[in-house]
């Protein structure tokens, strides 16, 4: 396992999806007055991060933790981090902000980092966009400008390159999720979409020179099969659960989109019943009028039709946010796998 | 007068003289608390022919005779109390007593009173003290008639019987005139008054033997009369008694009478009266019977109410009036139901006994059913069975009198006043259906055995009768068959088929099962002995109906029962086509709900028949409709659900309780909840397993489903205990393509005692059962495990399912030509070969996927619409387009799984 981690960890590169990702949301966004133009992660978060997992995560489960480190220009380097203790049920009174303080007053005691810049989260087959991660990345955010949100996918990882992954919430993402604002108007007002919510930095890991030292001397004595979950041809169950899940965010899709439908024609229902209303109204005044009687006093119409109540629109632009992601790791697994199939076949044909 | 009738061995002056008083008698008082039937019709034909002067003189008779009770009981406070009221009421009828004069009655108990009083004079000594000054001061007004009173009684007495009979006659003609009121009611007054008072003095006098102090009384009362002359003689109850003493003197008197009678023509309705009253007193006469009854004493009257008059000719015209009289109670409040049966019983023995002609037998024994059945006020109650015992018997004599007379003409559209009942030459007509009484009666059948606990040997008792009914039913239809139309014969026919439909017949099985060259000759003849096979009789009562019958609900009843009887007899091709010509199944939510429980029990009955045939599907698809709801029990007319109690109120659920089916008629809802379960496994189990991957699958039944998954969540499983257990086990057992285990679960000591001996020919059954699980088994093997094999040899399929080759062979032809198995056979080496052609779970994937988003997109235009507006025709249409199009897929996926699983 190690070694895996370690031969992925040298190359100190940002994956290539990632770093595209990024640079077209920054790009739509186009807003560039982000405070974080990249995140440089120490080696030491990244194994820190992963043995977590490895230690108790599992399934669906996800982990999290605290990021530390410290803001150099437009860079963030998270150089420590710690997990949040996996609390059950019966200790319901385990203070997490008290647990941080801690933590963080013990690790400065030890001369770390203690900036606290965002937190970390383990994630199952990238559904990663939900409510709960806006939420608390809204939280960090609002406290603290540059804080980051660092997804990892063990499973990514588990085939053979590690899947780490650095967002933050747009700007305008977070002017919508201030006002707390989240019917149509509003979302529409802030020409916000769900390719809009998240920008991903791009992340470069770095490690100190004796440890890239020992890397080289490491990789000279491994031997080469020990790469060889980057060549598994064996894709159908990650394809088939990745399908799965994006099913599931289909069905939700349409459920809110018929929700959305209903509210829709009940709203365009009562549109014309108060337009009806209206006319009627006037029709009496003129009538009155030509009689010479006093107009009748003017009632309030929104008391009398109540709007209905606009669904919020913030779970739908999730579900697609998260549509999106399934969609593009479907592209990724899928571009990756017909590559390694050429490349199988070809073997075939050679061996032939 | 009528106590004269009733005695009739008073002095004539005595008696005429009570009669006079009763006559004006009121009916309120204990007058109308008497059980009898009649006093109460005395007092509605009264009211409406009493004049004024009647109606006060009743309220002086009424307080009179509440005067003299109170002086047979020396209580005098009670006494003077009357006394006081009586003395208003007088001055109420003042003015009709100006214009008639005094009555005499009035006299009489003003004289009786002061006797009365001058004779005790210990006890109650303040009230009587003032009712002695009362009735002094009282009687000072009436002097002279008193004393003319007390100096000739009976003369005066017997003037105004005298008057009295002029009066009433008058007063009939009157009415007779004005109010149109026949002649009969007038004489049913008269005639009624005696029984009613012969009842009346029975009651009394019982009452007076009971109580101790009254015999007291009695002999006080005895000394009281014969000094009071012949006051007291209305003193009811001593009649009798008294009787004796002036018997010698009655006959002369009696006479004397009938003479005179036979004089006034004109009055010959009275003289019918007396004479029949006088009827028995003369044949007793003769046999020198009545000395010795009189002597008996008081309590040996008998206590048979009189019909008639002595001595009255008993003639049809006397018999109808009195018939009707009777009649003429029936439904009234307070009737009693049972002296009405009794009279009219009466009354055909007296008819009987005179010899009045079948004809006006007929038409009582009618009533007496008719009467029968009014007896139950409340129509959820059942006759007691000794009434239903009577009413049998009545309907047998009936049809015995109309076997044997066949001139006798009997039907509802005979009017009244056209009925012959005594004209021998021309065809006796009778009013009356017999049909009616026939159904009528079989609803009483159906009545006590709903009501009477189908676990008591009660039940077994009642179900004895049923072959009474059934021969009762079946002599009825002989009869109509020869005079009836033919709605009636329709009519009876139906009952007939009711009675039939739902046995088995066993000796026909018999016959079936043992071919004809087995048996002897002698007992092939006793077979053909025994009467038709139900089947041949039902087929021809079914034929008759269907060609024959009007009205729709007959036909509707008789189809359903021939239907339901093929199925009993496992003609399952027959049922099955006539079910379906008959198109009920398109209109049967319009029929009363009666008949579609008839329905729903014969579409079970056709269900359990297709599974005893081995044609599962069929069996399915019968019997979804009931077991999917799970009201089967409602559905089915077997009792009913204690959840919806809350739902319904006290008059639904007295309704429904009314349409439930007697429990001899009972389908066994777990053998046709296993039936269902078993043939649902059948379909279910093979399906499943080849849909395992398909999330557009759908369930045949609902219910089965259900079963399986309460077996899931059984956290600890246990051998099988109920017949659902079992089913479910086997259904497990099957999936695995473990047949042996399967059949095991299915068929077993348990399941055998529950459900399978249940059938007439259990074995078959049994065979069949084995059969198909033998087969599915091999589907559901070859669906779940062709995954696994790249070719299996037949014969090891053969040998694994102890099928033969040739039928393994055939199930998995079927399969590959409808494509629920990717193989081909190589015939040379006798193996399966399987195709991977399925579709692997990715693209099982991809392709829901695809419908989803498919739906998704239909959803996201809708809103697209609503932002646009309605105007994208183009869209709609071919939206429409696309769902027509998916329909005809799904239902063209459908036929496919029918015709996967119908083999």
């Amino acid at each position: 396992m190690a070694s895996r981690k370690e031969g992925a960890g040298p190359n100190a590169v940002p994956s290539s999806s990632a770093t595209g990702a990024a640079g077209k949301g920054k790009g739509k966004g186009g807003s560039g007055d982000s405070a974080v133009k990249q995140v440089q992660i120490d080696g030491l978060v990244v194994l820190k991060i992963i043995k977590h997992y490895q230690e108790e995560g599992q399934g669906t489960e996800v982990v999290q933790g605290v990021l530390l480190g410290l803001v150099v220009e437009d860079r963030l380097e998270i150089t420590n981090c710690f997990p949040f203790p996996q609390h059950t049920e019966d200790d319901a009174d385990f203070d997490e902000v008290q647990y941080q303080m801690e933590m963080m007053r013990s690790l400065r005691h030890v001369n770390i980092d203690h900036l606290h810049v965002g937190w970390y989260q383990s994630t199952y087959y990238g559904s990663f966009v939900t409510r709960a991660l806006l939420d608390s990345q809204f939280s960090y955010q609002h406290a603290i400008e540059e804080s980051v949100v660092l997804i990892y996918d063990p499973i990514k990882t588990a085939q053979g390159s590690l899947s780490l992954k650095a967002y933050r919430l747009t700007p305008k993402l977070m002017e919508v999720c201030k006002e707390k604002d989240f019917s149509p108007e509003a979302l529409k007002k802030a020409n916000i979409t769900f390719e809009h919510m998240f920008e991903e930095v791009p992340i470069v890991i770095k490690n100190s020179h004796l440890i890239n030292v020992l890397m080289w001397e490491l990789e000279k004595k491994s031997a080469v099969a020990d790469k060889h979950e980057l060549l598994s041809l064996a894709s159908s169950n990650h394809l088939g659960k990745n399908l799965q899940l994006l099913m599931d965010r289909v069905d939700e899709m349409s459920q809110d989109i018929v929700k959305y439908n209903t509210y829709m024609r009940n709203t365009s229902k009562q549109q014309q019943q108060k337009h009806q209303y209206q006319q009627r109204r006037q029709q009496e005044n003129m009538q009155r009028q030509s009689r010479g009687e006093p107009p009748l006093p003017e009632e309030d119409l929104s008391k009398l039709f109540k709007p209905p109540q606009p669904p919020a629109r913030m779970d739908s632009l999730l579900i697609a946010g998260q549509i999106n992601t399934y969609c593009q790791n479907i592209k990724e697994f899928t571009a990756q796998n017909l590559g390694k199939l050429f490349m199988a076949q070809a073997l075939q044909e050679y061996n032939n | 007068m009528s106590r004269f009738f009733t005695t009739g061995s008073d002095s004539e002056s005595e008696s005429s003289l009570s009669g006079e008083e009763l006559v004006t008698k009121p009916v309120g008082g204990n007058y109308g608390k008497q059980p009898l039937l009649l006093s109460e019709d005395e007092e509605d034909t009264k009211r409406v022919v009493r004049s004024a002067k009647d109606k006060r003189f009743e309220e002086l008779t009424n307080l009179i005779r509440t005067i003299r009770n109170a002086m047979k009981i020396r209580d005098v406070t009670k006494c003077l109390e009357e006394f006081e009221l009586l003395g208003k009421a007088y001055g109420k009828a003042k003015s009709i007593v100006d214009k008639e004069g005094v009555p005499r009655f009035y006299i009489r108990i003003l004289a009786d009173l002061e006797d009365y009083l001058n004779e005790m004079n210990k006890n109650n000594a303040k009230a009587l003290s003032t009712l002695r000054q009362k009735i002094r001061k009282y009687n000072r007004d009436f002097e002279s008639h008193i004393t003319s009173y007390k100096q000739n009684p009976e003369q005066s007495a017997d003037e105004d019987a005298e008057k009295n009979e002029e009066d009433s006659e008058g007063s009939s003609d009157e009415d007779e005139d004005e109010d149109g009121v026949s002649a009969a009611t007038f004489l049913k007054k008269k005639s009624d008054a005696p029984s009613g008072d012969s009842r009346k003095f029975l009651k009394k006098m019982e009452d007076e033997d009971e109580d101790s102090e009254d015999s007291e009384d009695d002999e006080d009362w005895d000394t009281g009369s014969t000094s009071s002359d012949s006051d007291s003689e209305e003193e009811e109850g001593k009649q009798t008694a008294l009787a004796s003493r002036f018997l010698k003197k009655a006959p002369t008197t009696e006479e004397d009478k009938k003479a005179a009678e036979k004089k006034r023509e004109d009055k010959a309705k009275k003289k019918h009266d007396r004479k029949s009253k006088r009827l028995d007193e003369e044949e007793e006469d003769n046999e020198g019977g009545e000395w010795e009854r009189v002597r008996g004493g008081a309590p040996l009257v008998k206590e048979k109410p009189k019909m008639f008059a002595k001595g009255t000719e008993i003639t049809h015209a006397v018999v109808i009036k009195k018939l009707n009289e009777i009649l003429q109670a029936r439904g009234k409040k307070g009737t009693d139901r049972a002296a009405q049966i009794e009279l009219l019983q009466l009354l055909v023995q007296i008819a009987a006994e005179n010899n009045l002609g079948e004809g006006i037998i007929v038409k009582i024994k009618f009533n007496i059913i008719a009467s029968l059945y009014d007896y139950n006020p409340n129509l959820a109650t059942y006759m007691k069975p000794e009434m239903w015992q009577k009413c049998l018997d009545c309907i047998n004599e009936l049809i015995d009198i109309l076997f044997a007379n066949p001139n006798i003409f009997v039907g509802e559209n005979i009017l009244e006043e056209s009925e012959n009942l005594q004209n021998v030459d021309q065809p006796l007509r009778v009013r009356g259906c017999i049909l009616t009484l026939v159904e009528r009666m079989d609803e009483e059948f159906t009545k006590i055995m709903q009501n009477t606990d189908p676990h008591s040997q009660e039940y077994v008792e009642h179900l004895k009768d049923e072959a009474q009914v059934c021969a009762i039913i079946g002599r009825v239809q002989r009869y109509l068959e020869e005079k009836g139309t033919t709605e009636e014969i329709c009519r009876i026919y139906l009952r007939r088929i009711l009675h039939t439909y739902y046995k088995f017949d066993y000796k026909a099985h018999q016959r079936q099962l043992t071919p004809p060259e087995g048996s002897s000759k002698s007992e092939q003849d006793q077979a053909e002995n025994e009467g038709e096979d139900s089947a041949v009789l039902m087929e021809r009562l079914c034929k008759y109906i269907y060609a024959k019958d009007r009205t729709d609900r007959i036909r509707t009843c008789t189809i359903l029962c021939h239907i339901y009887h093929h199925a009993l007899h496992s003609r399952w091709y027959q049922a099955r086509d006539l079910m379906l010509m008959s198109h009920l199944q398109d209109n049967i939510q319009h029929a009363d709900p009666p008949v579609q429980i008839l329905y729903n029990r014969t579409m079970v009955q056709l269900g359990i028949c297709a599974f005893r045939q081995g044609l599962t599907k069929d069996a399915h698809n019968a019997l979804l409709d009931i077991q999917s709801s799970g009201r089967a029990k409602e559905l089915l007319g077997q009792g009913l659900l204690l959840r919806s109690l809350q739902e319904r109120n006290q008059e639904q659920e007295k309704v429904e309780r009314r349409r439930q089916v007697p429990f001899h008629l009972h389908i066994n809802l777990e053998l046709l909840e296993c039936v269902y379960l078993v043939s649902a496994m059948l379909l279910e189990i093979p399906y499943m397993a080849a849909h395992e991957s398909d999330a557009r699958r759908r369930m045949i039944s609902k219910q089965f489903h259900h079963q399986l998954r309460v077996g899931e969540r059984q956290p600890l499983l246990g051998p099988p205990e109920s017949m659902r257990e079992h089913v479910v086990a086997a259904s497990k057992a099957m999936k695995m393509g473990d047949w042996k285990t399967c059949h095991s679960f299915i068929i077993n000591e348990k399941m055998n005692g529950k459900v399978w001996d249940l059938f007439p020919e259990a074995d078959k059954v049994r065979t069949m059962l084995v059969r198909k699980i033998q087969e599915e088994s091999l589907r559901t093997y070859l669906f779940t495990y062709s995954s696994v094999y790249d070719s299996i040899s037949m014969e090891t399929l053969a040998d694994m399912f102890e099928l033969d080759l040739p039928t393994v062979h055939s199930i998995i032809s079927k399969m590959i030509i409808n494509e629920e198995l990717m193989a081909s056979l190589d015939q040379p080496t006798q193996t399966v070969v399987m195709h991977r052609t399925e579709p692997t779970a990715q693209q099982n994937l991809a392709l829901q996927l695809a419908e989803k988003l498919g739906s998704l997109v239909e959803n996201n235009e809708r809103v697209f619409d609503h932002k646009q507006g309605t105007y994208g025709g183009y869209f709609r249409d071919q939206k429409d387009g696309y769902r027509k199009n998916e329909g005809y897929m799904r239902r063209g996926g459908y036929r496919q799984q029918q015709s996967q699983t119908a083999y």
